[in-house]
C-alpha cells in the first residue's frame, strides 16, 4: 500500500512509448478479448466486482447498522451472531466490513469520475489540442504531481485542510438552509477526495495529450478539418470515442492506489471521520502488538480483506498493462 | 541535454513555491488557526494578543508568506508551536538522520534481495519455482505496511522476544566484540523490523521489474546470437543477460525512494522510532503548523530533485532515449 | 555496453556484500547474546547498578515558567523546587524555605530560606534568585500561558504580567535569607499554589548567559539534574548529592522516550514500571500469571466529564441537562469498555483528596426518568431540541469508545441524536474559552490537592475557568466562605454541600474516576506513584 504511485499500475510513459504501435482505432472488444486470456486477471476482476457489489448492498446484506452497539457482547470472537467477531463497543464486524467497501467504493469512484476523468481529461484534450505555451505549463504540473511524494503530501494537505472543511460544514448546516450536512458525514469525504484528485489527474491528462496528438495528424481528422467541421465537434464525435477504451483501461489501474490512498489517510486519522466505517479505521483499531495479542480478530478480519483487494488490484493493474503494452 | 536539464531546474523553484503557498494558506486561514496551537492553555485575550504579534500572525497574510519564504531560503522555518524553544530545523534534522540511516538500509535490502530473486526466477522461467516466485511477489507488494507490523511485533517481540518492541538506540550499528579481539560492526537489533517492513514492497516491485527484464532480453535477437556463437548459458546469463536487465532499474529508484519514505510514515509510528515519520504524524495531531509546513517543503524539493536525477541518469545510461520536454516526462 | 557491465558488476558485489553482512549478522546475534553498548558517552551511566529504566514522551519544555503539560512537569518537579513542595502523600511542605510565618490577617507569608540550599551548579540559593524568578514568570516578555493562573493573588502580579510594572510590588526581599509575599485577599490554598512549576526557582545567571538554550541543561535546586537529554531517545537523570530534603537513593534514572509497547518493554526487563492498558488488564489480573504479583493500582486526581454548556441552548434547561445525565449508563462503561480500569464518578471530587465524599452524587441510570425529565422541559420532547455536536479531543480514525458508546445510549434512550466532532487540543480550548462549545468530553487534572482547584475555579460564576457558565448564588456563597475557612473540618463541610448542589444541576456530568495501574518489577523495594506530579524519584529504594 505504501509502495503505489496513482499512474504506476498502468505505466503512461510505456502508453506514451507505445502508441503508435497501439491500433488507436482497435476494438473494444479486441481487448477485452485480450484480457480474457489473462485468467489471473479475469480472477481478481471477479473478485473486485464481488466486494464491490457486496459494498453496494451492505444496508441489505449487513445484518446489523454499522453503528449498532452492543456493549455487554464487546471484543467477541466469530460466533454464530456475529461471523467475524465484534469490536471495542460490540459492534459487528461483518457489517462494518461491509460499510468500509462501502466507503472505499465511494472514494474510488468520486476519485476517478472527478480527477481522472472530468480533470484528466479536460486538461489534457486541452493541453494536446492547443499545444504550445499552454501545453507545457499543464504537462509541467503534472510532471511536478508525478513526482511528488503523495502520500506524504496528501497527509499534510488534510491535515491543515480537514478541521476548515469541517468547520466549513458545520458552519452551512447552522447558516443556510441545508440541514444534516454535518451528520451525513460528506464532510470528511470532502476533504479526502478533493486531496486524492489533485493527485490522481496526471495519468489520464497524459494518456488522452497522447492520443490527440496523434490523432491530429490521422486522415480521418485531416479530412473532417479540410471540410471545415469544428475543432470541438472533432473532440467530441471522434477523438473521444476513439481513446475511452484506453482510458477505462487506465483509470481502472488506478483504482487499487486510490483505494489504498483512502485507507492509509483514514488509518493516519486525516481521512474519513468516525462514525463512519472504513478499514484505515478498523485496522488502527486492531494494531498495536499487544492489541493484536489480546484480540486478534481486530486486525485480522479487516487485514483479510484489505489484502485481498490490493492483491486483486495489483494482479487487474498488471493484466491490463499487459494487455495494453502488447505489440 | 544542458538546455533540457537548465529547463528542468527552473521550474523547481516555481513548483515550489506553488506547493509551499498553497500549504501556507491552507495552514493559516480559518479555524484551527496557529494562534491557538501557538497560545496553548493561555486565556486572557490581552495576553493572546501578544502571542499573536509575536508570532507575527497580526499582519496580512502575504506579508506573513514572504517573511516566512525569506527565513525559509535561509534554511530557518521558524520556532515550533508545540516545543517551545526549539527550531523547525533543531527539530527535524535529527530526526531526518534516523529516517534516512533506515531509508537507505532499505534501499540496500530492497535491490541487493530483489535482483537476485528477479534474476533466479527468470532463469527457472519453465519451473514451478517462478510462478512461486511471482505469486510471492505479488502478495508481498499488496500486504500494506499496517498490517504486516503487527502481527510481526507479536511474534517477534512479544512471543518469542528476540527482538526490541520497536524503539531507537543508538546509531545504525552495534560494535561486536569477537573473542574480545576483533570488532565487528553488526546491525543494531533495532533496524530489523523497520527495515524488513520497509522493503517488503518495493522489494516485490524490483524483483517483478528484472524477472519481467530479464525474460524478455532472453528473448532478443543478440542474445539468440550469442548462443548460436557457441557461448555457455552462464556467460550468456552473465554476460548479457544481466546487464541488460538491470538497466531499467535505475528508473525505479525514484519509486523506491518514495515507497519507503511513505513507509516510514506507518513504520515509524507503528514501531515508536523516533523518525521524521513519526515526528510528522504527531505534528499533524497536533497542528504544529510550522513543521507541517517544512516537512512539506522539504519533500517536495526532496523529490523533485531525486526525479530530476534519476531521469538524467536514464539518458546517460541509455542513449536511444531522448529528451525532449513536451512528450516524455 | 562498458558502462552497463561496470553497473552490473557494482550491483553484484553489492548484493554479495549485503548477504554477508546478513548471514554474519544472524550467526553473531545469537551467539553473542550480550553486545556491548556503542555508546561510551553513556556507558558508565547507563551501566550504573544504582539505576532504574522508565518510560516516559519528550517534554514540551523543561522551563517551569512555561510548561503547562504533564509530560514536562513530570521532569520539572524533579529537576527543579520551590519555596514549597508537595509529598508524594499529599501533604504540602517546606522545600527551599526553613520556616513559614503567615501575618494575622493572613496576607503576608514571610519565608526563611535554608542554610543548605544550592543550585546543581554548587551556587548558594538567596532570596534575591526567588524575587527574580517570580519576576521572570510574571514578565511580559516570556509570556507564560500559566502563570497568571497560578501566581495572580500575589499583590502586583498581574501589573507586571501586563507590563506595566517592572517588579511585583507584593514581594519584598527582606535580607540575604528572607522573603515575604503579600497577596491580596486571605486564601487557605495559596500556598498549595506556590506548589506549581510556575513558582520555582531558577538560575538567574545560567538564563540570563544564554537565555534561548539554557533549558536543554537547566540548573534547578531539585532532588535530580538533568545529565542528558536526546530528543525522541533519552532523558537520563542524575541524582543531586546535595540536595536538602534527603538525597535520593537511586543514582540514575534512565527515561526511554522511544519504542513500541511498554508492557512489552518491561517483561523483556527493559523498563522497571510500566502502565497497564485495556489489552493487558485482564492478563494482568490473572493470579497465574507472573505479572500478577507486580500489579499496583493507585489514586489519580482527575475527575472525567462532560460539560454541558448552560448557555447554549438546549443546556440552558436543566431538565435537559439532568435528562442527559441520566440516561448513559456510565457503570457499564466503565465496566465493560474500560473493564474496570476506571471507577465511575461519585461527585467532582476524585477519591484521595482533601474533603472527598465517597457516598454517590450523581444521576442514577433510569431510561424512563430520563424521557419524563425531558418532557418536563421548556423543549418538550426530542425532536424541538437543536442539532447537537459532541466535542471531543482527538484526531484518530476512531473516535474515543466511550464519547461513542454515550452518543448511542442517549440516541436509544431519548430518541436525540448527537453528532461527534473531533479537534485536536489546541482548538479545542480556543473553542472552549469563545464559549463556542455545546457539550464536550474532558477531564480535569488537579494542579494543587486542594478542592478550591476544582470546584471554586470551575463552577463559581466569576471563574474565567468555568467553562460551562454555570450559575448559582448559593454555591458561589458557599466556595466563597470556604476560601478563607480556616478550619480544615468546617472548610471540607462547605466544599461537600456545594459539590452536592452543582452536581444535582448536571453542569457537568461526571463520568469516572481514572485510578492508575501499573507494574513495578522486583528489583524495586519502594515505589510510591502520586496522585498527582509531585517529586517522586527521591523515595524509590532498589534492592541491591
Amino acid at each position: 500500500m505504501t509502495n503505489h504511485r496513482f499512474d504506476q499500475n498502468i505505466d503512461s510513459d510505456s502508453i506514451d512509448e507505445n502508441f503508435d504501435s497501439l491500433e488507436v482505432s482497435s476494438r473494444w472488444t479486441d481487448f477485452v478479448s485480450r484480457f480474457l486470456k489473462k485468467k489471473l486477471g479475469v480472477i481478481s476482476l471477479i473478485v473486485i466486482i464481488t466486494m464491490y457489489t457486496a459494498g453496494i448492498f451492505a444496508p441489505i446484506l449487513a445484518p446489523y447498522s454499522y453503528t449498532e452497539q452492543n456493549l455487554e457482547r464487546s471484543l467477541e470472537g466469530p460466533s454464530k451472531e456475529h461471523i467475524l467477531g465484534t469490536d471495542r463497543l460490540g459492534r459487528d464486524m461483518y457489517s462494518r466490513v461491509l460499510y468500509s467497501i462501502r466507503t472505499t467504493l465511494i472514494v474510488t469512484f468520486a476519485v476517478i469520475i472527478s480527477g481522472s476523468l472530468i480533470i484528466g481529461t479536460c486538461l489534457g484534450l486541452i493541453s494536446g489540442y492547443k499545444g504550445g505555451i499552454t501545453d507545457t505549463i499543464i504537462m509541467r504540473i503534472g510532471d511536478v504531481f508525478a513526482s511528488l511524494p503523495g502520500l506524504p503530501l496528501l497527509i499534510l494537505i488534510n491535515a491543515a485542510l480537514s478541521p476548515k472543511i469541517n468547520e466549513l460544514s458545520r458552519w452551512i448546516d447552522s447558516n443556510t438552509f441545508i440541514n444534516g450536512f454535518q451528520d451525513s458525514g460528506a464532510a470528511s469525504y470532502i476533504t479526502i477526495f478533493f486531496a486524492l484528485s489533485l493527485f490522481s489527474w496526471v495519468g489520464s491528462a497524459r494518456l488522452i495529450r497522447s492520443q490527440v496528438l496523434a490523432i491530429r495528424e490521422r486522415d480521418f481528422i485531416t479530412a473532417a478539418r479540410s471540410i471545415g467541421i469544428r475543432p470541438r465537434r472533432i473532440i467530441f464525435k471522434h477523438l473521444l470515442p476513439n481513446i475511452s477504451n484506453l482510458l477505462i483501461l487506465l483509470i481502472s489501474g488506478s483504482l487499487g492506489a486510490i483505494a489504498g490512498s483512502e485507507i492509509v489517510l483514514t488509518w493516519f486519522g486525516v481521512g474519513v471521520q468516525p462514525p463512519a466505517a472504513s478499514f484505515g479505521q478498523m485496522l488502527y483499531a486492531g494494531s498495536g502488538a499487544r492489541t493484536f495479542q489480546a484480540h486478534p480478530h481486530l486486525l485480522l478480519v479487516p487485514a483479510f480483506f484489505v489484502t485481498m483487494l490490493m492483491f486483486a488490484f495489483n494482479i487487474l493493474g498488471d493484466a491490463l498493462n499487459d494487455v495494453l503494452r502488447r505489440d | 541535454m544542458l538546455v533540457y536539464t537548465i529547463k528542468r531546474l527552473f521550474w523547481i523553484p516555481i513548483i515550489v513555491l506553488a506547493v509551499t503557498f498553497f500549504t501556507f494558506i491552507i495552514g493559516r486561514l480559518g479555524p484551527g488557526d496557529p494562534i491557538s496551537v501557538a497560545s496553548g492553555q493561555i486565556r486572557d485575550p490581552v495576553l493572546l494578543e501578544q502571542v499573536r504579534i509575536e508570532k507575527g500572525l497580526d499582519r496580512p497574510i502575504i506579508v506573513q508568506y514572504y517573511k516566512w519564504l525569506k527565513n525559509a531560503l535561509k534554511g530557518d522555518f521558524g520556532e515550533s508551536y508545540i516545543f517551545k524553544g526549539y527550531t523547525v530545523s533543531e527539530l527535524i534534522f535529527p530526526k531526518m538522520l534516523i529516517s534516512a540511516q533506515l531509508g537507505f538500509l532499505a534501499l540496500l535490502v530492497v535491490f541487493g534481495l530483489g535482483v537476485p530473486l528477479g534474476l533466479l526466477a527468470a532463469t527457472l522461467h519453465n519451473t514451478w519455482i517462478d510462478p512461486f516466485i511471482v505469486s510471492l511477489l505479488l502478495f508481498f507488494r499488496a500486504i500494506p505496511v499496517i498490517v504486516i507490523i503487527p502481527p510481526l511485533l507479536w511474534v517477534f517481540a512479544v512471543h518469542w522476544s528476540i527482538l526490541p518492541v520497536g524503539g531507537w538506540e543508538g546509531g545504525i550499528f552495534d560494535i561486536y566484540w569477537l573473542f574480545d579481539v576483533i570488532a565487528i560492526p553488526i546491525f543494531n537489533s533495532h533496524v530489523y523490523l523497520p527495515v524488513f517492513a520497509l522493503s517488503i514492497g518495493g522489494f516485490g516491485g524490483v524483483a517483478r521489474l528484472v524477472r519481467i527484464t530479464a525474460l524478455e532480453v532472453k528473448n532478443e535477437a543478440f542474445i539468440t546470437t550469442a548462443r548460436s556463437k557457441g557461448l555457455s548459458e552462464s556467460r550468456v546469463m552473465y554476460g548479457h543477460i544481466l546487464p541488460n536487465s538491470l538497466l531499467p532499474l535505475v528508473t525505479v529508484i525514484g519509486f523506491a525512494l518514495v515507497g519507503i519514505l511513505e513507509g516510514a510514515f506507518f513504520v515509524e509510528v507503528l514501531l515508536g522510532i523516533p523518525g521524521i515519520g513519526r515526528f510528522t504524524f504527531e505534528a499533524v495531531k497536533s497542528r504544529d503548523y510550522d513543521v507541517i509546513l517544512a516537512m512539506t517543503v522539504i519533500l517536495s524539493v526532496m523529490f523533485i530533485i531525486i526525479n530530476l536525477i534519476v531521469e538524467l541518469l536514464y539518458t546517460k545510461i541509455d542513449p536511444r532515449i531522448e529528451l525532449s520536454d513536451g512528450n516524455k516526462s | 555496453m562498458s558502462s552497463k557491465k561496470l553497473l552490473a558488476i557494482l550491483l553484484t558485489i553489492l548484493t554479495l556484500l549485503i548477504g554477508i553482512i546478513f548471514i554474519l549478522t544472524i550467526l553473531l546475534r545469537f551467539n553473542n547474546e550480550q553486545p556491548t553498548s556503542s555508546n561510551p558517552t553513556n556507558d558508565s551511566l547507563l551501566s550504573n547498578k544504582s539505576k532504574i529504566s522508565l518510560g516516559g514522551a519528550d517534554p514540551v519544555t523543561m522551563d517551569p515558567h512555561l510548561a503547562g503539560d504533564a509530560s514536562s512537569a513530570q521532569y520539572i518537579v524533579e529537576i527543579f523546587g520551590g519555596l514549597v513542595t508537595i509529598t508524594p502523600e499529599m501533604e504540602i511542605v517546606l522545600d527551599l524555605a526553613q520556616s513559614l510565618e503567615v501575618s494575622e490577617d493572613g496576607l503576608i507569608y514571610t519565608f526563611i530560606l535554608r542554610d543548605d540550599i544550592y543550585f546543581h551548579s554548587g551556587r548558594k540559593v538567596t532570596a534575591n534568585d526567588v524575587k527574580w524568578s517570580f519576576e521572570r514568570a510574571a514578565s511580559p516578555q516570556l509570556n507564560s500561558n500559566t502563570s497568571l493562573t497560578y501566581l495572580r493573588d500575589i499583590v502586583g502580579f498581574i501589573e507586571r504580567r501586563y507590563g506595566q510594572a517592572d517588579e511585583i510590588l507584593g514581594i519584598k526581599v527582606i535580607n540575604d535569607k528572607s522573603i515575604s509575599i503579600q497577596i491580596d485577599k486571605p486564601k487557605a490554598y495559596f500556598l498549595a499554589k506556590l506548589s506549581y512549576p510556575t513558582a520555582f526557582v531558577l538560575d538567574k545567571n545560567q538564563i540570563e548567559l544564554n537565555p534561548r538554550n539554557w533549558t536543554r541543561k537547566p540548573n534547578g535546586t531539585g532532588p535530580y539534574k538533568l545529565s542528558e537529554w536526546k530528543l525522541g531517545e533519552r532523558i537520563i537523570l542524575e541524582v543531586n548529592n546535595r540536595y536538602h530534603l534527603g538525597v535520593g537513593s537511586v543514582q540514575v534514572i534512565d527515561y526511554q522516550l522511544s519504542g513500541g509497547s511498554i508492557l512489552t518493554r518491561f517483561e523483556n526487563g527493559e523498563v522497571d514500571i510500566a502502565g497497564i492498558g485495556k489489552d493487558d488488564i485482564d492478563r494482568v489480573r490473572d493470579p497465574s500469571e507472573p505479572l500478577n504479583k507486580l500489579y499496583r493500582q493507585s489514586n489519580n486526581f482527575m475527575t472525567s466529564y462532560i460539560g454541558l454548556n448552560n448557555t447554549k441552548a438546549p443546556f440552558d434547561d436543566v431538565f435537559v441537562r439532568q435528562a442527559f445525565a441520566s440516561s448513559i449508563d456510565i457503570s457499564k462503561i466503565t465496566n465493560i469498555t474500560f473493564k474496570k480500569m476506571m471507577e465511575q464518578a461519585t461527585g467532582v471530587l476524585p477519591p484521595g483528596m482533601y474533603g472527598y465524599d465517597p457516598s454517590k452524587k450523581t444521576f442514577e441510570y433510569d431510561p424512563e426518568l430520563a424521557r419524563e425529565l425531558l418532557a418536563k422541559s421548556k423543549y418538550g420532547s426530542a425532536n424541538n431540541l437543536p442539532p447537537i455536536v459532541f466535542s471531543d479531543i482527538g484526531a484518530g480514525a476512531e473516535g474515543s469508545t466511550d464519547t461513542q458508546a454515550y452518543i448511542e445510549q442517549w440516541k436509544q434512550n431519548l430518541g436525540v441524536s448527537v453528532t461527534l466532532r473531533q479537534t485536536d487540543f489546541a482548538t479545542f480550548l480556543s473553542d472552549l474559552d469563545n464559549n463556542a462549545l455545546q457539550m464536550y468530553g474532558i477531564g480535569w487534572i488537579m494542579d494543587y490537592p486542594d478542592p478550591e482547584n476544582i470546584l471554586d475555579i470551575k463552577f463559581h460564576s466569576q471563574s474565567t475557568e468555568n467553562n460551562e457558565n454555570y450559575s448559582n448564588a448559593i454555591v458561589d456563597e458557599l466556595l466563597e466562605n470556604a476560601r478563607s475557612e480556616t478550619d480544615p473540618d468546617k472548610r471540607a463541610k462547605l466544599y461537600q454541600d456545594a459539590e452536592k448542589i452543582i452536581v444535582r444541576e448536571a453542569s457537568w456530568i461526571p463520568t469516572y474516576y481514572s485510578p492508575l495501574h501499573y507494574v513495578v518489577s522486583e528489583k524495586i523495594t519502594k515505589w510510591i506513584e502520586p496522585a498527582m506530579i509531585v517529586p517522586k524519584l527521591r523515595f524509590v529504594e532498589i534492592a541491591e
